[in-house]
């Protein structure tokens, strides 16, 4: 498979993303489902920069479902090790499932001290007798990240309901209909309005084993889509990110959202 | 007596006058022959899971011709007619279900019409075969072809799952 070619369209082109953390994602053992009574499900959960291998502790204590008729709920066990925690769950009605482990969104001021960054998580009014004397460079940031992928049972449903916080990712390509070599649209919104210049990476399954990790980069059009064709059929990491200073704000100098999508290109 | 046969005749005529009325924008009926050919295997064999369908021009699903098929559970790896069809319509796939077959030739015979039995305008088509087996693997055959009123024979190339299928398109 040609990884190069993997998207032949990009709006426009690649332009530098200031990754600030680790990849985080959500990973379905099963993006669809065909059964007459329900399925389990198995996700992953994890802080790690090779996709799809998993690194770092994560706790699964965040995660939700949104189920199909908008309510969201619990798995039904959960385990955390040392490389990821894990989320055990019974898919029973029929539709699409959001599978959420989205920040608690939080405000983070960095700074630096004798040329070494630092950071702590304190907004612009709780700064006073934090910092020290001699720190410069001090940046609030309000941060909120989103980490979702959805699972289909038997026919699909748009569960793809938005609250209007920083970064939000709307597939208008359902992700049950994502497929090898068939274009894929996503629409951004930030503070619920459509979204230019979004930095989006995606990322296939498999870095471990390429030398390049062949991420593709687009940015948001004026209407706040990106478009691409996965010409291999697997799993993708999603990594979007979208930052706008905020000067009317007493708390932050600057907001900041991320969005970390898994989705599968299936065979066609 | 007489006054009621030929109301019965004239019935009829116009019976035959409807149809013929309802049909006038499509083409005559044209039957679709698949001999279609499950691969013989070795080793620990599963009858496949077998569905085949006709998309338009466009790539929509305008019938699925057939589904053999045990458990729900496996249904969503007969990937792209999942995606494409079974996912969506739960009734269909109940209606058009049937079991798995073994090994062997199987001559099939269909009308070209959609799902709800309308028949399908002129215009290009292609059919799809899409077979998967537990512990074997899959393998998708996209045949186009148009309904155009001429016949055609087509011979599918055999696949890991499959021996050459032929497919003819006779117009009645």
């Amino acid at each position: 498979m040609n990884l190069n070619k993997m998207f032949a369209i990009t709006l426009t082109c690649a332009i530098s993303t200031q990754a600030v953390a680790h990849s985080r994602w959500v990973l379905p053992t099963h993006f669809n489902l065909s059964a007459e009574k329900g399925e389990w499900i198995m996700v992953d959960i994890t802080a790690s920069n090779e996709t799809f291998n998993v690194d770092k502790a994560m706790g699964a204590d965040l995660v939700s479902i949104v189920m199909p008729d908008g309510k969201s709920t619990r798995p039904s066990s959960t385990y955390k090790g040392h490389r990821k925690s894990v989320a055990d769950y019974f898919v029973e009605d029929s539709g699409t499932y959001r599978i959420t482990n989205n920040s608690k969104a939080a405000y983070m001021t960095s700074y630096t001290v004798d040329g070494v960054h630092k950071r702590l998580w304190a907004n612009k009014m709780e700064l006073k007798g934090k910092l020290p004397a001699q720190a410069t460079e001090i940046k609030t940031t309000y941060r909120y990240s989103r980490i979702e992928s959805y699972v289909t049972l038997n026919a699909p449903t748009n569960n793809f309901k938005t609250d209007g916080k920083l970064l939000e990712l709307i597939p208008i390509t359902h992700p049950s209909d994502i497929a090898e070599n068939e274009k894929v649209t996503f629409k951004f919104l930030f503070n619920g309005k459509v979204q230019k210049n979004v930095s989006v990476e995606v990322t296939a399954d498999g870095s471990r084993y390429r030398n390049d990790p062949q991420t593709v980069k687009l940015t948001s059009n004026e209407n706040g889509e990106v478009h691409f064709i996965p010409t291999a059929a697997g799993r993708y990491l999603l990594v979007a990110e979208h930052q706008e200073n905020t000067p009317n704000s007493a708390f932050a100098d600057q907001q900041m959202g991320s969005v970390f999508l898994t989705f599968e290109a299936q065979l066609n | 007596m007489n006054i009621k046969i030929a109301g019965l005749i004239l019935l009829f005529l116009t019976f035959i006058n409807f149809n013929s009325l309802a049909n006038s924008n499509n083409s005559t009926p044209v039957a679709l022959n698949i001999e279609l050919t499950l691969k013989q295997q070795n080793g620990q064999y599963h009858p496949p899971y077998v569905a085949s369908w006709i998309e338009n021009s466009q790539g929509k699903p305008v019938r699925t011709l057939l589904l053999w098929r045990e458990k729900a559970k496996w249904l969503k790896d007969i990937r792209r007619w999942w995606r494409k069809v079974g996912k969506k319509d739960a009734e269909l796939v109940d209606g058009i279900t049937s079991a798995t077959r073994i090994t062997g030739k199987y001559p099939l015979s269909f009308l070209a019409e959609s799902d709800n039995k309308k028949r399908l305008p002129q215009g290009k088509y292609t059919l799809f075969i899409e077979v998967v087996r537990e512990n074997g693997g899959r393998a998708i055959i996209r045949q186009p072809f148009s309904l155009n009123g001429e016949k055609a024979t087509f011979r599918l190339a055999a696949t890991n799952e499959t021996d050459e299928i032929t497919f003819l398109v006779t117009p009645q």
